[in-house]
């Protein structure tokens, strides 16, 4: 049963919690999204040097230990994606969106500005409806016995309804008990970088987010271009470069009589790489100013369609 | 109200709904909550309900105005779940946001509306829910009566208990009283407030009781001067109600009968004073009156309390020659006069007449006051 199962505390790194506030911060409205990640499975710790706290450990260990982490997230540009005005989820969407994406869904993510951080009438039914989803579980891992977990993590982003030049957001996580139809607050541990948290943060799959489910195929994209300024014969030897890889034991070259060769093949090199690196510095500014004059025309279209003007 | 700054398909749901709401619906606040402020996309609704009032956040996305909104309820009411879907395959019940369509100002409306009597039906609920033999007993007694609204005040510093609005009188006032033009209905309430005991006692003391009736209403019948029966010992609602209702309806019959024998008086007025320039048609309570003295030209503002005739008339003079220098050039007026000759035995005519020949010495001494104020000015 989904519903006895409770989180321990729901854990995000640095890298994602920051994109994610990146994301709402920077959206023109509301903004929502799917979390995605994993459940595990925690031996519980019960060695302790007080006799008395490890007699309250024991009994508390029959409750699994599970940690929620959230390793990425998917937002669109707007909210209600996936689900309808009402709240109901619209499954074949969110399959669709998560066809695009190896993650396991645990939950969501709603971003509003200037409100109370509760969770609202619809953020309310569409987490009970996903709470409750058998579909959309995933597998806990590190698990003794199969446990399944429904995607029942909620974290709600707001900023204070004052404008202030330090505390600018707030978050809250929650987690959706379906037995009793209600919201259990969580902590959210920032797992950061630090001497604390070195050998936790290599358990994170590379913080990522995946590119925002566009239905058309993006012209340019996957072109060859990036380097067309320079000769082929420039990009023939930077491509062998890469492919071989600079071993370190030409590294060993730099030093004694060769140098001088070694040392021009290495600016050579560097020289590419700078070339390689203008050339795609050059194509994002040029598709961001793109995607910002599309945003402004969807923008005024939206205001004449809402009776503006 | 910011209407510029407001999409426009929003603001003509929210029109609506302040204009054409049956209880009266306020907006506390409105703000944005997109990245450019001065587009105003969300608001707090004050709605009444069980004489007090609930606050509900109403969410809309300025960039989307297009989609339906959402609402953030009250920090006590998070398990309230209005439009709870259940499990997959559940039938979905239609509500008034499954077919949201932002072209009809109605929408808003109905969607608040059917929100409330969700609502009704939850704090009822929970009421339903509470474990006190005397609360259960009352209920159960009264649960005939129909509009009832119960709510369960509970929180960590609150006291727990219960209220009730007990609609009282089951006459339509708005029609009980000609030509009065109020747009919401009026209504009188018995608040009824119970501490919850969760053990049974044999002997339970009174509950909070405090009559309120809707604001405008005061013009006619006051309730604060309106005198609770008392609460005997042992006693119950299904007692209690019965009685209060009676004495509470003799008295609004003779609150609107008074509203004639006021209306008798400002006739009688007019023959003394010459037609009023203004006065209160329907309920009678002002009238005034342009008279002179010589050539000092005043008016008279003649205030009639519900006691009348059992309380004397307030009058005020009011020169129209004299004027404040500052603020705002206002006409010199007189205190409230309260204290001339007065019997409430005399006839309506003998009254006006007192009244005037009481004026005839005031106006002097008000003239006296309204030129001593313009040589202070100078």
């Amino acid at each position: 049963m989904d519903a006895i199962i409770s989180l321990n505390k729901i854990q995000i790194s640095g890298p994602t919690l920051a994109s994610l506030i990146q994301r709402v911060s920077s959206a023109a409205g509301d903004v929502d999204g799917l979390l995605f990640g994993r459940v595990s499975h925690i031996a519980p710790v019960t060695l302790s040097d007080d006799s008395s706290s490890s007699a309250a450990a024991a009994t508390t260990s029959d409750q699994p230990n599970l940690i929620a982490t959230v390793t990425s997230f998917f937002s669109s540009t707007s909210t209600s994606t996936f689900y309808s005005a009402s709240g109901q989820i619209d499954t074949s969407t969110l399959n669709n969106l998560l066809s695009t994406s190896d993650d396991r869904l645990i939950g969501w993510f709603s971003g509003r500005r200037k409100t109370q951080l509760r969770p609202s009438m619809r953020e309310s039914s569409v987490t009970s409806a996903l709470a409750s989803s058998i579909q959309f579980s995933s597998q806990v891992q590190n698990s003794t016995e199969t446990l399944t977990f429904p995607p029942c993590v909620f974290l709600l982003l707001t900023t204070p309804f004052q404008d202030q030049l330090i505390h600018t957001h707030e978050y809250k996580a929650f987690q959706f008990r379906s037995s009793t139809d209600s919201f259990d607050p969580k902590t959210l541990d920032v797992v950061n970088l630090g001497p604390a948290f070195r050998g936790h943060y290599g358990n994170f799959i590379t913080p990522n987010s995946p590119f925002p489910d566009l239905s058309f195929r993006v012209k340019g994209l996957n072109c060859e271009s990036m380097v067309e300024d320079e000769g082929e014969k420039e990009k023939e030897k930077f491509g062998t470069f890469c492919d071989e890889g600079f071993k370190i034991g030409r590294l060993k070259n730099l030093m004694g009589s060769d140098a001088a060769n070694y040392t021009a093949e290495l600016e050579e090199l560097y020289n590419s790489m700078i070339k390689k690196l203008n050339g795609l510095a050059k194509m994002v500014e040029q598709s961001s100013a793109k995607v910002l004059e599309q945003e402004n025309h969807n923008m005024k279209l939206r205001y004449k369609v809402a009776g503006f003007e | 109200m910011a209407v510029d700054s407001m999409p426009p398909i929003v603001f003509t749901q929210l029109n609506y709904l302040l204009t054409h709401s049956p209880h009266s619906i306020k907006v506390e606040q409105m703000w944005s909550g997109s990245k450019n402020p001065a587009l105003l996309d969300r608001f707090t609704l004050l709605i009444p309900f069980c004489l007090d009032y609930i606050k509900w956040d109403v969410i809309y996305n300025a960039q989307f105005p297009l989609l339906a909104p959402d609402i953030v309820f009250g920090p006590e009411d998070e398990n309230f779940r209005p439009y709870h879907a259940g499990g997959e395959g559940d039938l979905k019940p239609k509500n008034s946001l499954s077919d949201w369509n932002c072209k009809d100002p109605t929408r808003l409306l109905s969607l608040i509306l059917e929100l409330r009597s969700l609502y009704m039906a939850y704090q009822k609920k929970r009421v339903g829910e509470v474990d006190d033999e005397r609360l259960k007993f009352e209920i159960n007694t009264i649960y005939s009566r129909e509009g009832i609204e119960m709510y369960m005040s509970s929180g960590v510093d609150k006291p727990e208990e219960v209220k009730l609005a007990v609609p009282l009188l089951e006459m339509d006032l708005n029609k009980m009283v000609a030509g009065a033009t109020w747009r919401h209905q009026q209504k009188i309430y018995l608040q009824v407030i119970y501490p919850v005991s969760r053990k049974y006692l044999a002997m339970a003391s009174a509950p909070r009781l405090k009559l309120v009736s809707s604001p405008e209403l005061k013009a006619f019948f006051s309730i604060d001067e309106f005198r609770l029966p008392s609460w005997l010992d042992g006693m119950c609602m299904a007692e209690y109600l019965p009685t209060l209702e009676e004495m509470l309806e003799s008295q609004i019959r003779d609150a609107i009968s008074s509203i004639e024998v006021r209306r008798r008086f400002i006739t009688a007025l007019a023959i003394p004073f010459g037609r009023p320039v203004e006065s209160d048609p329907i309920f009678c309570r002002k009238a005034t009156f342009l008279a002179c003295s010589g050539v000092f030209t005043f008016l008279v503002h003649i205030t009639l309390p519900l006691q009348f005739p059992r309380q004397q008339p307030a009058v005020m003079l009011q020169s129209s020659q004299h004027f404040h220098s500052h603020p705002g050039n206002a006409p010199i007026k007189s205190a409230m006069l309260q204290d001339y000759p007065w019997s409430p035995r005399w006839d309506v005519a003998e009254m006006a007449e007192r009244i005037f020949d009481f004026l005839v010495e005031e106006c002097l001494n008000f003239k006296k006051y309204c030129n001593e104020v313009l040589v202070q000015q100078r």
